[in-house]
């Protein structure tokens, strides 16, 4: 009996040094679902460097303040090895196990038109940063909110710009896919000028681009567009100078980078054109703050996925602190509709349907290697500023 | 028009000659053992990654590399007859069966030993280039084409005119007759298993630079050597030769006409109609006994 006033001050006095610990330990946990092993391991990891820099600058500020109390932000990372069936499962458990407000991330279309669904069941908002698929946010789910520009943006960036260059007849070069498929359907709806060059498209794994040269060339192409990522990408590039052809090359966002560049020469790829999300280099403020800042942490050059998943975590935690909440999805969703984020990519404020409208850019290699803006107008700038 | 067609009969004929050195390994393993080695597209890949291994670690020569990724696979042939296919001889469904595992064995320890991802091999004759014309190859290019001719022509010899070339045109034609006019049958069978690896790695370090060196990179070379060998015939080398060239520019001439994604069904549709009417293939003989 003796002992109870003892424990009871032990108790209290643990409580009393505990309090303030247990203060500064309020955390909130934010969903990711990305690839971090897998085909799509490496633009993953551009992804994952977007969400660690924006976790880190705001726990470095000393967290985040929502309706007057502290919190640090902790990523709950879960691989989806750009497999739908193992993004389902991460989606669930982050819902149901985890409990977290918000999810981010997602590489794949794929993926995430088989996981947004789950994610609405809950009432738990979704924001996407690097899927393209343009039907992901035409499903009526208004759980789902996209921080990138999707292909549609993409393509009638590229095609304004084409259309200015007058470029005719233009062939196509294609992955066997719906992104392939539908972007070669895309870009000619939105080109009627231009004649029908030819139109080819390759299966995954396959590195002999030389049918499609052949092709190529005895249509007399004004101008190819390469459909594709970096790996066949920089091989039908390759094939494409060493046959000799001239004609002026258009690429997609993946042969845009410095990445890129290491896997061909300059002079390769000098005058190609490619649709761009982020141009790391650009003399815009905002973007030269974060491509520092990229620069400094992982020591090399900052990548579009991280810029937009950046945005999209900083989005996250805007949204919680308007709603007030740091657990309640339905309110955290009617904060995002409102929002308008001054983000790195440009102002960020979703329309009726999810989707942000970013800024989009046509770049183009330099014959030293750096590349410049030329679309739009307003941000046109020579080499080194792409 | 021409000029396409002329650019699609050399590409075709490019990779027709990679068709063929895979086709080459097969018809000779087949001809003195009587199995095909569906495993040859793994030691094609091999052989691509051991050349770009030899190259980017060891030497900076492509010949030099190239060469010990040739002994390096033919060692692995050996082993392999001696391991895998010797222990199982007279018992072809096991054979086949084998062959098959080795695939899976191979790749994965190949995406064990480099990873997952494609390797690029850079060597300085993809660089250069050569005009015809409008067209420009890499020199890499038409020295596959030379090599490759080089390579059959100097097979050619070897078989007709050296006493162990004749020993495994023997062993090929008649083990048991072989081995009663005192032809080393063993031996004859490990070293053509082993010359036969080291063509599949030749191929593999010719087309390594000009393209990525991947995980999957024989499988297709395999598939369109056996039906190279289908095609010539089943066990005659002429009839690979051959066969290997018409798939090759058959394919790539295709293009030109239909759309590109046909271009694999056109080449098989080739084998299927020639098979039509002459079944033992275009140099093939009707063997009693093995109809």
């Amino acid at each position: 009996m003796k002992s109870i006033p003892s424990l009871l001050g032990a108790a209290l006095l643990a409580l009393c040094t505990l309090a303030p610990v247990a203060q500064a330990q309020n955390k909130v946990q934010i969903g990711i679902v990305t690839a971090l092993t897998g085909p799509m391991a490496a633009p993953g990891v551009f992804q994952m460097n977007g969400f660690k820099l924006a976790a880190e600058e705001l726990n470095a500020g000393g967290g985040i303040t929502v309706a007057g109390r502290k919190y640090s932000v902790e990523l709950k990372v879960y691989d989806t090895r750009a497999n739908p069936s193992e993004g389902a499962t991460a989606m669930q458990r982050l819902a149901t196990v985890d409990k977290v407000p918000v999810v981010l991330g997602e590489l794949s279309s794929g993926v995430a038109a088989a996981i947004a669904p789950i994610a609405q069941d809950y009432s738990l908002p979704f924001i996407l940063t690097v899927p393209t698929g343009p039907n992901l946010t035409e499903q009526s789910n208004p759980y789902l909110f996209r921080v990138n520009a999707n292909n549609q943006q993409l393509n009638v960036a590229l095609a304004e710009f084409l259309s200015k260059q007058g470029w005719s007849p233009i062939s196509f070069i294609a992955w066997n896919n719906d992104a392939g498929r539908g972007g070669v359907n895309g870009i000619k709806e939105l080109l009627p000028a231009a004649k029908d060059g030819y139109v080819g498209y390759f299966n995954v794994g396959e590195v002999d681009f030389s049918s499609h040269i052949a092709n190529v060339r005895n249509s007399k192409s004004q101008a190819v567009m390469l459909f594709m990522d970096e790996e066949p990408g920089s091989l039908a590039i390759k094939q494409i100078r060493d046959a000799g052809l001239k004609l002026n090359l258009v690429g997609t966002l993946a042969m845009g980078s410095d990445r890129f560049l290491k896997r061909l020469d300059a002079q390769k790829l000098d005058g190609m054109l490619q649709y761009n999300a982020f141009p790391p280099n650009a003399d815009v403020p905002r973007i030269k703050k974060f491509s520092q800042l990229y620069k400094a942490k992982f020591g090399e050059e900052a990548h579009g996925f991280s810029a937009q998943s950046y945005d999209g975590l900083m989005v996250a935690v805007a949204a919680m602190q308007a709603a007030g909440t740091v657990s309640d999805g339905k309110a955290i969703r009617d904060a995002l509709t409102k929002l308008n984020h001054a983000g790195v990519i440009g102002n960020i404020k979703f329309d009726a349907k999810g989707q942000a409208n970013p800024q989009v850019y046509v770049t183009q290699w330099c014959a030293n290697g750096s590349r410049r803006i030329l679309y739009p107008d307003s941000a046109k700038a020579g080499c080194g500023a792409g | 028009m021409t000029e396409a067609l002329l650019e699609q009969v050399i590409n075709g004929l490019m990779m027709g000659s990679i068709y063929v050195l895979v086709a080459l390994g097969l018809v000779l393993i087949y001809g003195v053992m009587h199995v095909v080695n569906f495993a040859h597209g793994v030691l094609f890949t091999l052989g691509g990654y051991l050349g770009h291994f030899f190259f980017s670690q060891c030497w900076d020569n492509y010949w030099v590399a190239t060469l010990l990724s040739m002994l390096s696979v033919g060692l692995v042939g050996y082993a392999l007859e001696r391991g895998v296919f010797r222990p199982l001889s007279g018992n072809l469904r096991n054979q086949v069966i084998a062959s098959l595992g080795l695939i899976l064995a191979f790749e994965n320890a190949v995406i064990a030993l480099w990873g997952p991802n494609a390797l690029q091999w850079k060597v300085a004759s993809t660089e250069q280039l050569v005009s015809l014309g409008e067209l420009r190859f890499s020199v890499h290019h038409l020295g596959i084409i030379a090599l490759t001719m080089a390579m059959i022509t100097a097979l050619g010899l070897f078989l007709k005119h050296t006493r162990f070339g004749t020993a495994i045109r023997a062993t090929s034609q008649n083990q048991e007759a072989a081995l009663v006019v005192g032809i080393p049958v063993q031996r004859v069978q490990w070293s053509t298993f082993a010359l036969g690896s080291a063509l599949a790695a030749l191929g593999g370090c010719l087309v390594g630079p000009l393209f990525l060196v991947f995980p999957q990179m024989g499988d297709v070379p395999l598939v369109k050597g056996l039906a190279g060998i289908l095609l010539g015939g089943m066990g005659s080398v002429p009839g690979a030769v051959v066969g290997g060239l018409i798939l090759g520019v058959t394919e790539s001439v295709s293009t030109l006409f239909l759309p590109t994604d046909y271009r694999d069904s056109i080449a098989f549709m080739v084998m299927v109609g020639i098979l039509l009417f002459r079944p033992q293939g275009l140099w093939g003989q009707r063997v009693r006994g093995e109809e």
